[in-house]
């Protein structure tokens, strides 16, 4: 794995080497680019507005490196969209967008569309529930892009992992990281466990290779974009950066369940694809839980389909839209 | 032209103001939050006033540096540079640097532990020489941003004082700012003393509980004559003692506050506790002392003084009714070095000091207007 510790010393990074924001806007400038911040949300009043009030305000009023701020939704019933657009960010509900493609409820629909919909040569993606939210947030992962031409997907992560304290996570990953993408990657990718976090859902990718790539509507698209952006183009196409800590809310077991079964039919697609697995049988998308009522143990049945969007680029409305790139 | 016709002029701009500063609303909130979500608990500001002199760098400010107390400054000379015009707005908060730290914003609020005290007076400073430059504003004097460090409870607010006896740059007049009330317009200081008294025994020579004996010195507190013609009062802030219900009490602490308009009754008090103390220390295996917290003195400017003036035209004309304290243990600093200053309130905010302390979004930027309107009709002449 000599491949990996190369590429940990040279494409891993913390955000604080990123600090000089004048001299990135310069580089940003001189090199023509222009970025866009998408934020996917689904009933996220309590922390949207603090996000789009530091975004806005320190990354395009004073130190313009975002060119648009824009929020997508998928059908919050709370006060998000309303909240958002008071603060600046430009807001559209998923459905609204590409309409004749539909609509699928799913956070990786929110990011596909977003394609789309934004203009930047580079998108960014940050989560709405980030309580501790910071401009680092998107500097510290738009900037690797930005200096180094052939970085072309940064992912996030954070809690200073490779330090050695006690009081830190040992490898830094969540816990579905840990008990399945990170042995499924050891198995499969190796290379891809260099990959920190690689389920974190802030990350800054250039357009050309989003629009190439399929997007799962559901809880795979992180690790299938991590595959086939490996498979393309090599552990070099990426770059990785400390963003320090990140607060957000704490999910249950049962729904960790739900997204490592959505991210099991994911990565089993993608061995298929690449000749990796061969002779499997036809899969159930039925998840089985258990609960225990008044001495009883009941099953409890959940469907969970990881269906995908192709690449955007097949899209007609999409080809138009961008005809000039 | 003349002061008062200056002032004026500068009035006339008031109403409007408020309007003008909304292109500055979201930076005064990402202000507050980005200073806000820095732990600042006192003696251990260093964090918070680093973020605070990166601001004033990132403005263009000349001398942004710390002092050997870590206050954090900036300066935005004026044309013409004789006179110097502090704004101040303390970096500390009561709240230890281990807890959650992290605001929210909710339609109409911002929440979060210290954002009115003194969150949003910090975001002020770091917003202002942007708004400043944003309006076309150039004032003729020298305009100081100061955040202090060590001000409250025990650094009984060392750093503002600290700066006041030490700068060689002579202050012509003071602005406090502090995030809430909005209406806030305090000239004058009370004479205060805040301290702790202790009461220790020694188990293996009393049966007595510290909270007994602290008990007995409590009743005593109460039968001191307080003067009422002096407006003396004394507040029993906080007790703590005793490490079980089952046993005696080895220690046992009160914290109080003593406040008058004079300074002989303060110290008069004073002298009186002491020797309770005295007495009470007298039993054997007994000890029992004050520790005194913080200090201020009386005195201040008079209601009719041209700042005082200005300042409440100012709110009038804004449309905010000043509030009837006029007292704040802020003034003591100034009055000590006989600089002339006002304390305002950015904002309306509630449940000051606890981890759910929220602060209005409305009102700020007329909060915020009233402190540019105060720099106007000073750096204009109009308020010595």
């Amino acid at each position: 794995m000599h491949n990996i510790n190369i590429w940990l010393e040279s494409n891993t990074f913390h955000h604080s080497q990123f600090w000089d924001l004048l001299r990135l806007i310069r580089k940003k400038e001189e090199l023509g680019l222009t970025i866009s911040l998408c934020i996917p949300t689904l009933n996220e009043e309590k922390t949207i507005g603090k996000e789009v009030v530091l975004f806005k305000s320190e990354l395009q009023d004073r130190y313009p490196l975002l060119d648009e701020i824009v929020v997508i939704d998928s059908g919050s019933t709370d006060r998000t969209l309303e909240v958002a657009s008071a603060f600046g960010a430009d807001v559209y509900s998923s459905a609204d967008i590409l309409p004749e493609q539909g609509f699928k409820r799913g956070k990786g629909e929110n990011l596909w569309k977003a394609i789309y919909q934004l203009k930047g040569d580079i998108i960014v993606y940050v989560d709405a529930d980030i309580s501790n939210i910071h401009p680092r947030f998107v500097y510290g992962l738009v900037a690797p892009l930005i200096y180094r031409p052939e970085v072309q997907y940064v992912k996030s992560f954070y809690d200073r992992p490779l330090a050695l304290s006690k009081e830190i996570r040992a490898s830094g990953g969540g816990r579905v990281t840990e008990i399945l993408v990170r042995p499924l990657f050891s198995l499969f990718f190796p290379e891809l466990t260099a990959i920190i976090q690689p389920l974190s859902g802030e990350y800054a990718v250039r357009r050309k290779i989003l629009e190439e790539i399929p997007f799962p509507i559901g809880y795979g698209v992180e690790t299938s974009h991590l595959i086939d952006v490996y498979t393309q183009y090599g552990l070099e196409a990426f770059a990785q950066t400390d963003l320090d800590r990140r607060v957000h809310r704490h999910q249950e077991i049962r729904d960790l369940g739900k997204m490592a079964f959505g991210i099991l039919q994911t990565f089993i697609k993608r061995l298929n694809a690449n000749g990796m697995v061969v002779d499997l049988p036809q899969l159930t998308m039925n998840l089985r839980q258990f609960q225990v009522r008044e001495s009883q143990y009941e099953q409890i049945i959940h469907e969970i389909v990881e269906e995908e969007r192709p690449p955007m680029q097949q899209i007609a409305a999409y080809q138009e839209k961008f005809s000039h790139l | 032209m003349d002061g008062a016709l200056k002032t004026v002029r500068q009035l006339a701009r008031m109403p409007g103001l408020a309007t003008e500063l909304e292109p500055y609303r979201e930076m005064l909130l990402a202000n507050v939050v980005m200073v806000g979500e820095i732990p600042a608990p006192t003696f251990g500001e260093e964090e918070r006033i680093r973020f605070i002199k990166q601001r004033f760098t990132e403005c263009g400010l000349q001398s942004c540096s710390s002092d050997e107390v870590g206050n954090g400054m900036g300066i935005l000379p004026g044309a013409r540079g004789d006179k110097t015009i502090l704004v101040s707005a303390h970096a500390d908060t009561p709240f230890a640097a281990g807890e959650n730290h992290t605001f929210t914003i909710e339609p109409g609020i911002i929440r979060g532990p210290g954002v009115a005290d003194n969150s949003m007076g910090l975001a002020v400073l770091a917003t202002l020489p942007t708004v400043l430059e944003g309006l076309g504003i150039k004032l003729q004097s020298d305009l100081l941003l100061l955040a202090p460090t060590r001000s409250l409870e025990q650094g009984d607010q060392q750093g503002i004082r600290f700066f006041l006896s030490n700068s060689t740059i002579p202050i012509t007049t003071g602005i406090v700012v502090e995030g809430c009330p909005l209406g806030r317009l305090h000239y004058r200081s009370m004479a205060s003393l805040g301290g702790m008294i202790s009461c220790i025994v020694d188990r293996k020579v009393c049966h007595l509980s510290a909270i007994e004996v602290l008990n007995s010195l409590i009743s005593q507190l109460g039968q001191i004559d307080l003067c009422p013609q002096t407006n003396t009062d004394l507040v029993l802030g906080s007790v703590r003692g005793g490490a079980t219900y089952k046993l005696p009490a080895r220690t046992a602490h009160l914290r109080f506050q003593l406040r008058s308009d004079a300074d002989d009754k303060v110290n008069a008090i004073n002298r009186q506790i002491l020797s309770m103390l005295d007495d009470a220390a007298k039993q054997k295996g007994i000890s029992a002392y004050l520790e005194v917290i913080a200090r201020t003195r009386s005195g201040g400017l008079e209601a009719s003084h041209p700042l005082v003036n200005t300042a409440r035209k100012i709110m009038r004309t804004l449309g905010v009714q000043p509030k009837a304290s006029i007292y704040s243990s802020t003034i003591s600093p100034y009055l000590e070095q006989d600089i002339p200053a006002v304390c305002l309130g950015v904002s309306n905010g509630d449940n000051l000091n606890y981890a759910d302390e929220y602060i209005e979004i409305e009102p700020m930027l007329t909060g915020l207007a009233q402190v540019i309107g105060l720099l106007l009709c000073i750096d204009g002449g109009d308020c010595a």
